[in-house]
């Protein structure tokens, strides 16, 4: 097993780092059933320097999503540390700290309410946060729209009646509202067309650059990830077995999981291609 | 059998908690019973005192609430001051006559509403479709108030049926045949306005559950293998759509339970209703107790038995 | 409609629609529904107005007189512009079930928005304005008169302000209590959750006129209109808590996970952030159904309780005591008119049902 850290610069404290993670959940049913406990994160330790673009690759299974909703502070590993920003996170999953990080779901249908408005979405953040007066809320909303290419006048549309690539961009504007320093996203590309995720790869990245975010990618398309992300990390059951820059992970990766994954990938292109 | 064993328990634990709602009800009522007695004259003080140590009036909450629950399970469910006696006996009989009406109308609303059910949905959007939506939806409208007067009315008028209680004066020195055209008699009107209560409801969820059925690809297949309509209805068709009914039938007993009640003070049937009613105006409190003690009974008893239907019914069940 | 039947009747929440109740006629049906109802209501909170006398005011001269029939024509055979009715006699040796006859000779034209005296000691000879009456002494009863010689229509109009009002807020209560403890239930889980689900798995296993007797019998049976009024909310409201809170939590449940919940959760949200903004809107569609289901049964439970006595008493006016007139063999035998307060239910419910109907399909 290859326990190695990621590559860290020097004297710079990495945005995201853990010690040990480990999270676990219990299945079952009340008295009668079988209790049945799955041990989903066992020991992560990861390290994100400002400005990456890492991303996280592994089967379904392997406890990607786990971490990533750990990473967010929407649940509360059982043990181990979180360090966002050079500061413990600790246990309390109300930390101030988790508003540096955001988490963009896999399915950006579902994690905006069809009832609200497009600047409701947006905005929701703000509110939450106690931001502003109600017209500087609206006006950042539009704003934030307008960063990811949807139009102004699109703000009073309930998020119902915009379109499966259209939420995703509203999902992002929101994610930026409260201008994180990371973005976590989870299968942010799966079920669009090839262009609209064309569209939306460039848009995240023209963000990136222009806001000097860190990127992670939690994804099983490998093309997308070589051409998104400069590292990669290989998780398989609750652990990190390999990490490694893109390229070199391409050229060859030395943990059996990754070469498999690879494999996997690859064979399917050349027989989509035959 | 583990399911039914579940299910059992579960029964047992609804009716403890039943008991323990009915107990606080009787413990936090403003008052007992012998604070009222206190107040009569007859009755010295001494004997109250002795009373109220023979009730367990005067230990903790919990304490009290065993020595009633253990009492209640040796068939003692206290006392009736009105009707100066204990209150099981009385209850007994007044108990088996709101059965037996409950179940008449059970057995004649289903009995009804399965045929009505299956036709509409088997000739959906035609006239016996129409008529019956027309008619539910009359029957829901119409309180079962002014159903048990309307028919109280009618019995009057015509003086086909006699007009309250189960049986005539005369029906001692009746013969067997005769006796029981008499019961039929006084049963008829009680037992029509209580089933005219819940057919409609019984009559839309049969429908309901026939068209779910009927619309399924396994019976379309069925059609097409030239199954005769009555034979792919009520052989095919309406065991697979047995199952949300089933779970109604349990439901349904309730809301028999619930509304003959007043059907039974309204036609004078002498079963828990107006005792039940003459227990509350006179503050009989161990009556009433024991009253809803009962029907929380019949209805958890009747959804036990829905339970074991369905299990019978439902192979999957018995899988899982 | 029997007691208990929302319980059973919201049973199953995909009830198919019978012909003619497609779903494009869902709008029509709510607005036909929604626009009976406030009709009612209306009329019902304008008794003062549209009711010809004080509920409680006795015309012990002419118990159970029939309803008055109007008339344009009169015995001459002129027609009248304005409506009249004819004065009625009372033959108390008469041996005819209803004793009364036209008296052809006098002809009581109905006047509109007349100035009456309020009955009693304590109004002091004020005055208000009815919709219609009659020149005094002649008496108008268009719905016929109670043992007491009260007009029924009067009666009939502010007893509905007892029972409808009582059956919407007994519902508001329920609802609310149902809300409250079900969304709890399904937000927070584990012991609260269990502890409430147990609680609501005993209210409904008792029959719930039972359980509604069982609650009334222990407390006060003799208490004035008003104070009867309230205790039956109060009774009515508080036993019917299960089924609904049952409801919203299976939709509260369901609303917690979903992703946008997660995503707000993920800024910083509070709970009661998460419950207001986002979970209890998933729960109108419920609560609405529900609504339309119960004010109906309660509405019933009212008139039953009244009915039996053990409710709003006598002299307020309620349709349930109304019709506990009807107890009386004798009564329900002769003086059909008495069922007017059961026969005005029928509208109401129809009203409530078209509106539920609609509910449930668009849900």
């Amino acid at each position: 097993m290859n326990e190695q850290p990621l590559r860290q610069s020097e004297g710079q404290e990495p945005i995201l780092r853990t010690v040990d993670l480990r999270k676990g959940y219990t299945r079952g049913r009340g008295w009668r059933g079988k209790r049945q406990h799955v041990q989903s994160l066992q020991g992560i330790d990861l390290q994100v320097r400002a400005g990456q673009s890492l991303a996280l690759i592994g089967a379904s299974g392997s406890g990607k999503s786990t971490l990533a909703r750990c990473l967010a502070g929407l649940e509360r590993p059982d043990s181990g540390e979180l360090w966002i920003a050079g500061r413990n996170c600790g246990y309390s999953s109300h930390s101030r700290e988790f508003t540096q990080v955001h988490l963009i779901f896999q399915d950006c249908g579902l994690s905006t309410n069809p009832r609200f408005t497009a600047s409701e979405i947006v905005s929701e953040p703000l509110l939450i946060s106690h931001w502003g007066t109600r017209a500087e809320r609206t006006d950042r909303a539009i704003n934030l729209m307008k960063t990811v290419g949807l139009p102004a006048d699109a703000a009073g549309r309930r998020a119902g009646e915009f379109s499966g690539g259209q939420r995703r961009r509203l999902a992002v504007a929101r994610a930026l509202a409260l201008e994180p320093r990371v973005l976590i996203l989870d299968e942010a590309l799966a079920g669009l067309d090839l262009s609209t995720q064309g569209q939306m790869a460039n848009l995240l990245l023209e963000i990136q650059q222009a806001r000097a975010l860190t990127y992670l990618w939690i994804s099983h398309d490998l093309s997308l990830v070589l051409r998104l992300a400069s590292e990669i990390a290989v998780m398989d059951e609750g652990r990190i077995v390999e990490s490694a820059s893109v390229r070199e992970w391409f050229a060859g990766p030395r943990s059996p999981q990754g070469q498999d994954l690879l494999q996997a990938s690859r064979a399917w292109r050349s027989g989509a291609e035959r | 059998m583990r399911y039914i064993a579940q299910r059992f328990a579960h029964a047992i634990l609804v009716l403890l908690g039943v008991s323990v709602l009915t107990f606080l009800l009787l413990e936090l009522a403003p008052g007992d019973y012998f604070a009222g007695m206190r107040l009569n004259p007859q009755i010295s003080a001494q004997t109250v005192t002795r009373l109220r140590d023979a009730y367990g009036l005067n230990r903790s909450l919990p304490v009290t609430y065993l020595r009633w629950v253990g009492s209640v399970l040796r068939g003692d469910l206290g006392y009736s001051f009105a009707y100066n006696a204990p209150v099981w006996p009385l209850l007994k009989s007044r108990a088996g006559n709101t059965l037996i009406l409950s179940l008449i109308a059970l057995l004649a609303s289903w009995f009804a509403a399965i045929p009505l059910g299956v036709w509409s949905a088997a000739r959906r959007g035609g006239w016996l479709d129409g008529a019956t939506s027309a008619g539910t939806t009359l029957l829901l409208a119409l309180p079962d108030v002014l159903i048990a007067l309307g028919l109280l009315a009618f019995a009057l008028h015509t003086g086909w049926f006699p007009t309250g209680g189960m049986a005539s004066i005369a029906a001692q020195e009746m013969g067997a045949a005769a006796r029981v055209r008499d019961f039929v008699l006084h049963l008829a009107l009680p037992a029509t306005a209580l089933a005219a209560g819940v057919l409609p409801i019984l009559v839309r969820h049969v429908r309901s559950a026939m068209l779910d059925v009927l619309d399924s690809p396994h019976l379309r297949a069925a059609r097409g293998h030239g199954i005769p309509r009555t034979r792919l209805l009520f052989r095919h068709a309406l065991p697979a759509a047995a199952n949300p009914l089933i779970s109604l039938f349990g439901l349904s007993l309730g809301t028999l339970l619930s509304g003959s009640l007043l059907i039974e003070v309204v036609m004078s049937w002498p079963g828990l209703g107006p005792l039940l009613l003459q227990a509350i105006l006179e503050r009989d409190v161990y009556v009433v107790v024991a009253a809803v003690l009962l029907s929380a009974l019949f209805l958890v008893a009747g959804n036990f038995i829905a339970d074991v239907l369905l299990y019978v019914a439902d192979p999957r069940i018995r899988v899982e | 409609m029997p007691q208990g039947s929302a319980e059973f009747g919201a049973f199953c929440p995909t009830l198919r629609p019978f012909p003619g109740a497609a779903r494009y006629q869902m709008k029509g049906k709510l607005k036909f529904g929604l626009l009976g109802l406030v009709l009612i209501h209306l009329v019902v909170l304008g008794a003062r107005v549209f009711a010809p006398y004080d509920p409680a005011e006795q015309h012990r001269d002419s118990p159970f007189a029939p309803p008055m029939r109007l008339h344009w024509v009169d015995a001459r055979g002129h027609t009248h512009l304005r409506p009249f009715v004819y004065a009625l006699v009372y033959h108390p040796e008469s041996s005819a079930a209803v004793p009364y006859k036209e008296d052809r000779n006098r002809r009581l034209p109905v006047r509109f928005f007349v100035e009456k005296a309020i009955a009693g000691v304590e109004a002091q000879g004020a005055k208000h304005l009815r919709l219609f009456g009659v020149d005094p002494p002649g008496e108008i009863f268009l719905l016929g008169t109670d043992d007491f010689g009260r007009d029924q229509l009067s009666r009939l109009l502010y007893g509905g302000q007892v029972s409808l009002f009582a059956g919407l807020f007994a519902a508001a209560l329920s609802l609310g209590l149902g809300v409250l403890l079900g969304s709890a239930s399904g937000f927070y889980g584990s012991w609260l959750d269990a502890i409430i689900m147990r609680g609501a798995e005993i209210f409904m296993a008792l029959p719930w006129i039972y359980l509604l007797f069982a609650v009334r019998a222990f407390l006060p049976l003799h208490v004035g209109a008003r104070e009867s009024f309230f205790l039956l909310v109060g009774v009515i409201g508080l036993t019917g808590w299960a089924r609904p809170s049952r409801l919203v939590r299976g939709v509260v449940l369901s609303a917690k996970h979903r992703e946008y919940v997660l995503a707000a959760r993920s800024f910083g949200a509070s709970n009661f952030y998460l419950l207001r903004r986002h979970i209890l809107s998933e729960t109108y569609g419920v609560v609405l159904t529900q609504a339309a289901l119960l004010i109906p049964q309660y509405i019933l439970a009212e008139v039953t309780f009244s009915f039996l006595g053990l409710g709003v008493s006598e002299p307020a006016p309620s349709w349930g005591n109304m019709l506990a007139a009807l107890q009386k063999l004798s009564v329900l035998e002769s003086y059909w008119w008495m069922f007017a307060a059961g026969l005005v239910l029928v509208p109401v419910f129809l009203f409530y049902h078209l509106v539920a109907d609609a509910l449930q399909q668009g849900a």
